[in-house]
């Protein structure tokens, strides 16, 4: 089906196909054997997706899938979260566009603006993925969680508002960033709460960010700058301290997550902690120091040897014994630590791939100049090596977003889980489990090619300034 | 091998221009495993002093000057750049980096950095300079390698000639007492050549202490104080250009000049 398409659209199709399906014998004959089937097996599928299946397996339990068994007295924090992660993706997108334009008008580079058309091209598997939702949404309001057209209208609007951020001009253009990472951090404790360490995030990104915007260069002393900024980072983080301190607002832990919303938390959560982890057993694999060495060389090679099956039961068996009595962490806790440390050894080996792959020329040029060994490092090595590990790291991550299904059999109800539950329903028992599996693969698959499409501009984007 | 010294190339090469040696090799031995690659050199340097490093590929020319600053080790002897010895302290040894520039035949810029991000690195990280003071200085040094328009541009948007000037630019940036030239024409098209050395004469007319390892005999008898000729890891000979070029003692000397002139 979607292979001859585009040859009957064409105008000059015979000759497209002379020259494509038929320029020799053999090519002839693997046409002939092969579209015939290419044809049969499109109108299966046909069949199946418009004729055959029982999507109401899907269209009543959408709420299910994407939210599991989330309260449902606390679904507004759901919408919350939504929203306060569109303004971050829409600040960030805006910051992020607004500071590409201006290198490369700067450096007198042709600078392409981003468009909505580019932006689908990207995103089209999610656009398909949402559309899709949409629709069985519509089929069957019943099942669908609170009012879909109303929640993608505020997440695109609230999108659009956040792209403004494009118009700060660039004495304050890092004021961006620092909204975004905040965003991002409430976006994550409107559903979890305020309370406890809540304020660590925030006071950190604020912290850092005022340490920051206090220039050095107006102090006389090195010294006195160093310890005017720290003072200044130390008090903003102290505010933070007090303000959560007052709000203090518990919400609904991630032990009771699930669905898809869970899935895109944990592999998120996994990612951010995973990707640090595997940079310093990285630069410790490679240290001058032996016992820093063996150490990170061991942890690597052991947990590369373990199938994260397998780690995931550990945390959930094993990890009580090696902490103190009396410690006790939920299972999703357990989950995201034993994806993390498995991810980060791939990350390290992927990230000294990278460092090892530089030349010798570039750290030699930083030690010419009189710079530390750690100065050489982060100003020249790792901008650069991490540059060039990016499809590894992003190929990495997607794994670790597909590996996120294996959570299931621990009993944790990710994505892929939920459809036990459906399917232990009275009107499913045994029926539509083709349509549960394909929906439910479409989703991952969905969120992994955008994933895959969002860094190839990143690796295409990087070149531009070599 | 056993190494005899030769009394009167050991005199020219460690009689230096001026009082005062900026840098000092005494008796320097390098080995890579059971390899020597440098046999007994005796050198100094003085201020303000050009001496061009000269000879065969494979002559030990560049790992002599990259013993000067530490990218290697010597294994016997000693070497003192601006009064300071060099030892294993990592310390000591940035001291004397900051006080050596040095250019590279293949450029060696930071390609994720603009030009002028390439030149203000060292200095704002080393030397903890503000960032405005660092780039006017590094705008007043792109005016000097003649320049300032490619300020805002990558490495790789700029030609041979151009890059190879961004890292003279980058290593003037750091203030050196000396500066090291290791083969810098070398990677590059004939047509920019001239850019360069351009830039390294006028360096040298101001008064930079610089030690360049090259195959331009032109810019060696223009510049130069001294001619060091290697081979095989020793010093063969040292002369004035004019000496050296036309009154060569050594048979190895003339055989090499007869080769390449």
């Amino acid at each position: 089906m979607t292979a001859s398409a585009p040859v009957l659209a064409r105008p000059n199709a015979a000759q497209w196909a002379r020259k494509n399906l038929f320029n020799n014998w053999w090519s002839g004959l693997v046409t002939v054997i092969a579209l015939p089937l290419l044809v049969y097996l499109g109108y299966r599928v046909f069949l199946f997706v418009f004729v055959n299946a029982q999507w109401e397996a899907v269209t009543r339990n959408l709420t299910l899938f994407m939210q599991g068994t989330f309260p449902r007295d606390q679904q507004w924090r759901l919408i919350a979260q939504v929203l306060i992660f569109a303004l971050a993706f829409g600040v960030g997108a805006g910051t992020n566009s607004a500071s590409t334009r201006d290198a490369a008008q700067d450096a007198g580079l042709k600078y392409t603006k981003s468009t909505i058309v580019g932006t689908f091209r990207r995103m089209w598997s999610l656009a398909l993925f949402i559309a899709i939702l949409l629709y069985f949404a519509t089929l069957d309001p019943a099942g669908a969680w609170y009012n879909p057209f109303l929640l993608i209208g505020a997440v695109a609007a609230v999108a659009v508002l956040g792209y403004q951020s494009k118009r700060l001009p660039r004495r304050v253009r890092n004021l961006g960033w620092v909204l975004t990472g905040i965003l991002l951090v409430f976006g994550f404790q409107v559903v979890s709460g305020f309370d406890a360490g809540g304020w660590v995030p925030v006071g950190l990104i604020l912290g850092v960010a005022t340490y920051m915007s206090i220039p050095e260069g107006r102090f006389n002393n090195r010294w006195v700058a160093l310890g005017v900024r720290l003072a200044g980072a130390i008090v903003v983080a102290l505010v933070v301290r007090l303000i959560y301190g007052v709000v203090d607002t518990t919400g609904v832990g991630w032990d009771v997550w699930s669905g898809l919303h869970l899935t895109l938390m944990v592999s998120a959560l996994a990612i951010v902690l995973a990707f640090p982890l595997g940079l310093l057993l990285a630069l410790a694999r490679r240290s001058t120091l032996p016992a820093l060495r063996w150490i990170a060389t061991g942890y690597i090679e052991l947990i590369r040897g373990v199938p994260l099956i397998a780690l995931l039961f550990m945390g959930q068996y094993v990890l009580g014994f090696l902490l103190p009595e009396g410690t006790d962490f939920s299972s999703i806790t357990r989950a995201i630590v034993a994806m993390s440390l498995f991810t980060s050894a791939y990350v390290a080996e992927i990230v000294r791939g990278g460092l090892q792959s530089l030349p010798k020329g570039q750290t030699e040029a930083g030690q010419a100049l009189g710079m530390a060994p750690p100065t050489i490092m982060r100003r020249i090595v790792l901008p650069q090596a991490l540059r060039a590990v990016i499809p590894a790291m992003v190929g990495q991550f997607i794994s670790l977003f597909k590996d996120s299904s294996l959570l299931t059999i621990i009993g944790i109800l990710e994505f892929l889980g939920v459809r036990e539950i459906v399917h232990a329903q009275a009107d499913f028992r045994g029926v539509a489990i083709a349509e549960t599996l394909v929906f439910v693969a479409f989703g991952y698959w969905a969120f992994a090619f955008a994933m895959s499409r969002e860094s190839q501009r990143l690796e295409r984007r990087l070149r531009v300034s070599r | 091998m056993t190494s005899e010294r030769n009394p009167q190339v050991y005199a020219d090469a460690t009689q230096s221009k001026g009082d005062e040696a900026v840098i000092e090799c005494i008796a320097v031995d390098k080995f890579f495993g059971d390899f020597q690659a440098l046999y007994d050199i005796n050198m100094k340097v003085g201020q303000q002093e050009v001496v061009v490093v000269i000879g065969p590929s494979g002559s030990g020319k560049s790992t002599l000057i990259r013993c000067i600053n530490r990218l290697e080790k010597h294994d016997r002897g000693s070497i003192t750049v601006g009064g300071v010895e060099l030892t294993d302290d990592i310390r000591n040894v940035q001291e004397i980096r900051r006080e050596t520039g040095m250019v590279f035949q293949s450029f060696n810029l930071f390609p994720h950095l603009t030009v002028i991000d390439n030149i203000t690195l060292a200095p704002r990280q080393v030397r903890r300079a503000a960032k405005d003071e660092a780039e006017s200085e590094a705008m007043k040094l792109l005016e000097r390698v003649g320049i300032p328009e490619q300020a805002r541009k990558y490495p790789g948007q700029l030609s041979g000639g151009q890059q190879q000037r961004v890292a003279i630019a980058r290593s003037l940036a750091m203030k050196p007492k000396v500066m090291l030239f290791d083969e810098p024409t070398s990677a590059l098209d004939p047509e920019m050549i001239k850019e360069v050395l351009d830039v390294m004469v006028e360096l040298a007319k101001g008064g930079m202490t610089m030690i360049v390892v090259t195959h331009e005999m032109g810019f060696a008898r223009a510049v130069a104080d001294r001619v060091v000729f290697m081979s095989d890891g020793r010093i063969v000979e040292v002369g004035t250009p004019e000496h050296f070029f036309t009154d060569p003692q050594e048979d190895r000397t003339k055989l090499f000049l007869s080769q390449i002139l």
